[in-house]
């Protein structure tokens, strides 16, 4: 497995490291004897990466490790992205197979549901949600776990639609072919066929559009935080920007550390995702 | 164009068209619903300290008095007669019409700069690059646009913003003057915002041209024009540009639509007084039902445009007819 890394092309092996350190940093982050993320250095306001001892990567205007603060959005970032694609993800291209396979009325309501959903920009869709949801009942804020929740049920129900129709367009390709009707002849049941010859087929695709979705959250998820109803405080990458911002003539640093640490996984995400569509099409020139 | 094709023609057009309206309807009827899955009072929201008749004023104003279908009819109504609802402050009421009309023109001129610079800027990219297949620039070419058409429009606005004006004091970021008051200072202030949306534009653009034009300088009548003797740049420009502009032009207006929800980033970033900014205050503010007509008015325009791209290319190529069956 080793040797066929090897031979990959560079984008490849950068793309497959960079969310490879990505999605390691997310899982063990705990284990390491990071100080508390927020912890405000008294010694250290704004100053650049390699610059003072203690701060590779500098602090923020307000005395914030830069380091730290980035592997904890990493967390957060990773956190809303791959939980919203593979729940919405799953919902999504669940509904979508079923509605290609058994097609007629079921079939009829979903696309036109999901084309209701895509009729609103993804952002401008998720803007509405938030805006609706993470609202507390009275004057006060919601608090941050509420606003997380509501961030990544607002991104599942943007990804749902976006999953469902590349799985229903992909999937009534699939159902129509020769070895899905034989099976049907000698009487093998709907799910049955499903799980062992239409999942196994369409989940390239799902994958593909997957990686981009994932590229896609996370961008909606910067964004959201730039209109201040992202993640609070700082805990992603989107949110450190969003307060970089406003210090964005004292310490950049503060901005573009974000700023490349989302380019660089929307890069990635967008090469595999296009990788696998390449792949695809050469497979599918074979048959 | 025989009698037969015409009404097939008008049949396609008033389905297209038809669909487009449920489209819509559909999606602001599950705006309205969102609204009234809020846990608060949207009246209350708006105006935090409102005297009780106030908010009993605004209720009934906004139609929240009415139950949950009356309450869409009444909104939904109202648009189709051009009034927006209104967005309530302290002591003040102000018609979102208004606002969109304030708002809009800003947006849209957005749009047109970012297309023409895309535009320009990707078909002589995608044509060379494509003349030169395989290519060490192609190559390189390629690579640079995968990258920066991946790149988040407010990670570029900000670089940009970095380097452009806060580093170097080339560009104004703050301020929008409109093209009316002073040409040259409004073509000066969008530049950083242009720029920030259509590079990414202008990357996947020339992706698409590079491919097609590929496709066509393979088929025989290229050959043919090259053996004539005609010169390159006039084969490259006249004959091939044109065989191979359909998915571009399909792809072109397709992101019209949505450019109208990319802008608001971009709008907030740079503070450029358009359909973006009047939904971030409208987020910021609490106005929910202003910014439900904002978001309706934006999938309206979304579904607008991609309805016109679908009729548009049904009549000009009428291979896309045949695909339909």
């Amino acid at each position: 497995m080793f040797k066929n890394f090897l031979k990959k092309p560079i984008g490849f092996k950068l793309s497959a490291l960079w969310l490879f350190a990505v999605l390691f940093i997310t899982v063990t982050y705990d284990l390491f004897p990071f100080a508390q993320w927020d912890a405000i250095s008294d010694f250290s306001q704004g100053d650049g990466p390699f610059k003072v001892p203690g701060h590779i990567l500098g602090t923020s205007y307000d005395g914030m490790d830069m380091f730290t603060a980035t592997m904890h959005g990493a967390r957060m970032s990773t956190f809303v992205a791959v939980v919203s694609v593979i729940i919405g993800g799953g919902i999504g291209s669940g509904l979508g197979i079923a509605a290609a396979y058994y097609r007629g009325t079921f079939d009829k309501v979903m696309s036109s549901i999901f084309n209701m959903i895509l009729a609103i920009p993804n952002l401008v869709m998720s803007l509405a949600l938030i805006s609706v949801l993470a609202n507390g009942n009275s004057n006060e804020p919601a608090s941050d776990f509420r606003r997380v929740l509501v961030l990544t049920i607002s991104l599942t129900i943007v990804i749902i639609p976006i999953l469902g129709r590349i799985a229903r367009s992909s999937t009534l390709q699939w159902s129509s072919r020769e070895f899905v009707l034989a099976s049907k002849s000698i009487g093998t049941k709907n799910l049955e066929i499903i799980r062992r010859h239409i999942i196994p087929n369409v989940a390239p695709a799902i994958l593909a559009i997957g990686f981009f979705a994932v590229g896609v959250v996370m961008i909606a998820e910067g964004s959201l935080s730039i209109l201040g109803i992202g993640v609070p405080g700082g805990a992603s990458w989107g949110s450190l920007l969003a307060i970089g911002r406003a210090n964005l003539e004292y310490s950049p640093h503060e901005v573009y550390i974000p700023v490349a640490c989302i380019g660089f996984t929307v890069i990635s995400t967008n090469y595999f995702g296009d990788y696998i569509r390449a792949n695809l099409d050469k497979r599918e020139s074979k048959i | 164009m025989n009698l037969g094709g015409a009404l097939e023609t008008f049949k396609y057009i008033f389905q297209r068209v038809f669909i487009a309206l449920v489209v819509v309807s559909g999606a602001t009827f599950l705006l309205s619903l969102l609204i009234q899955l809020l846990p608060g009072d949207p009246a209350v929201m708006a105006v935090p300290n409102a005297m009780p008749d106030r908010v009993a004023l605004m209720r009934k104003d906004m139609g929240l008095d009415r139950g949950v279908l009356g309450f869409f009819w009444k909104w939904y109504t109202d648009m189709w007669q051009g009034n927006f609802g209104n967005q309530y402050s302290n002591n003040d009421t102000i018609s979102v019409t208004v606002l969109l009309k304030r708002a809009l023109p800003t947006t849209l001129l957005i749009i047109l700069y970012v297309q023409i610079v895309a535009l320009v800027v990707s078909v002589p990219l995608g044509l060379i690059s494509a003349y030169r297949e395989g290519s060490r620039f192609d190559r390189y070419l390629q690579t640079t646009l995968f990258s920066l058409s991946s790149i988040p429009s407010f990670a570029l606005a900000l670089i940009l913003v970095l380097i452009c004006a806060v580093r170097f004091d080339w560009f104004p970021v703050l301020g929008y003057v409109s093209p009316t008051e002073n040409f040259g200072e409004h073509l000066k202030g969008m530049v950083l915002p242009v720029l920030s949306l259509a590079v990414g534009i202008t990357a996947s653009y020339t992706r698409l041209l590079r491919t097609d034009v590929i496709a066509t300088l393979k088929d025989d009548y290229i050959m043919m024009a090259n053996s004539k003797g005609i010169s390159k740049s006039r084969v490259l420009w006249r004959h091939v540009l044109r065989a191979s502009s359909t998915t571009l032009l399909t792809s072109a207006a397709l992101n019209m639509g949505g450019l109208v929800g990319g802008t608001i980033i971009t709008e907030i970033l740079f503070n450029l007084p358009g359909l973006g900014y009047q939904i971030a205050f409208a987020i910021a503010s609490r106005q929910v039902i202003s910014l439900m007509s904002f978001i309706a008015v934006t999938a309206a325009f979304y579904v607008f445009f991609n309805t016109m791209v679908d009729v548009i290319a049904n009549i000009v190529d009428p291979r896309t007819r045949e695909r339909r069956v």
